[in-house]
């Protein structure tokens, strides 16, 4: 299983982190949609974490 | 009853009623590229009289009202919309922030000229801030909740720029 784990030390692993630990590969991955599908994105996240929210209280 | 928020629904039902307003905050971040996620959707608004007439009827179709505790049977009033302030709205789509100003008192007109207009489906089509802009206010409200995407905003800018 952690064959398959990059070492952390890794360059390719590191150049997918900026220098303050921002994940580039999000970044990158919401750059090649549209706006559109960016707010269907954001839509979806927000409605998953809150029903989340919603089953954890209950 | 299922938590609901429909950020196009909101801003669907502002451009019917030829509301002038601009993305700001978080979507317009994420409208731009930026992977995060945000819980409520900040507009700035123009505050003419006309435009304030526009966005009351909009309010009254989204069935607004302040989500502050002990104000939530309240609805904003014209002179609320013609202020400055923050008006932090709960709709029948979910939260909406009416902004009259942001960063060091920019309102409606100063921002204009830095926004973008971008389809966001559906053949709808809405002014957003700059992402440039849009860190720039967020370094001048000087705010830990601001600061703490500025990272983040400043790397989304970063990557456009080589794309």
């Amino acid at each position: 299983m952690n064959e398959s784990v990059p070492d952390e030390q890794d360059g390719a692993l590191a150049a997918e982190y900026s220098e303050d630990g921002v994940d580039l590969t999000l970044i990158r991955w919401m750059l090649s949609l549209t706006p559109a599908e960016r707010l269907q994105v954001l839509q979806q996240s927000v409605q998953s974490l809150l029903r989340l929210r919603d089953a954890a209280q209950r | 009853m299922q938590p609901s928020v429909d950020y196009r629904a909101i801003l669907r039902t502002l451009c019917h009623e030829g509301v002038d307003f601009i993305v700001v905050g978080g979507v317009s971040a994420v409208l731009q590229g930026a992977p995060l996620a945000t819980f409520d959707l900040d507009v700035v608004h123009s505050r003419q009289p006309e435009n304030l007439a526009r966005l009351m009827a909009a309010l009254e179709e989204l069935d607004a009202h302040y989500r502050i505790p002990g104000r939530q049977h309240m609805k904003p009033g014209f002179s609320h919309l013609a202020s400055e302030g923050h008006q932090l709205l709960m709709t029948r789509f979910g939260p909406l922030d009416l902004l009259g100003v942001i960063g060091r008192s920019r309102d409606y007109n100063q921002l204009l000229a830095e926004t973008e207009e971008m389809e966001i489906g559906g053949g709808l089509r809405v002014r957003v801030l700059s992402l440039q802009l849009l860190v720039r206010s967020k370094e001048e409200t000087g705010q830990e909740k601001d600061r703490a995407a500025l990272p983040l905003l400043r790397r989304v800018l970063e990557e456009k720029t080589k794309s």
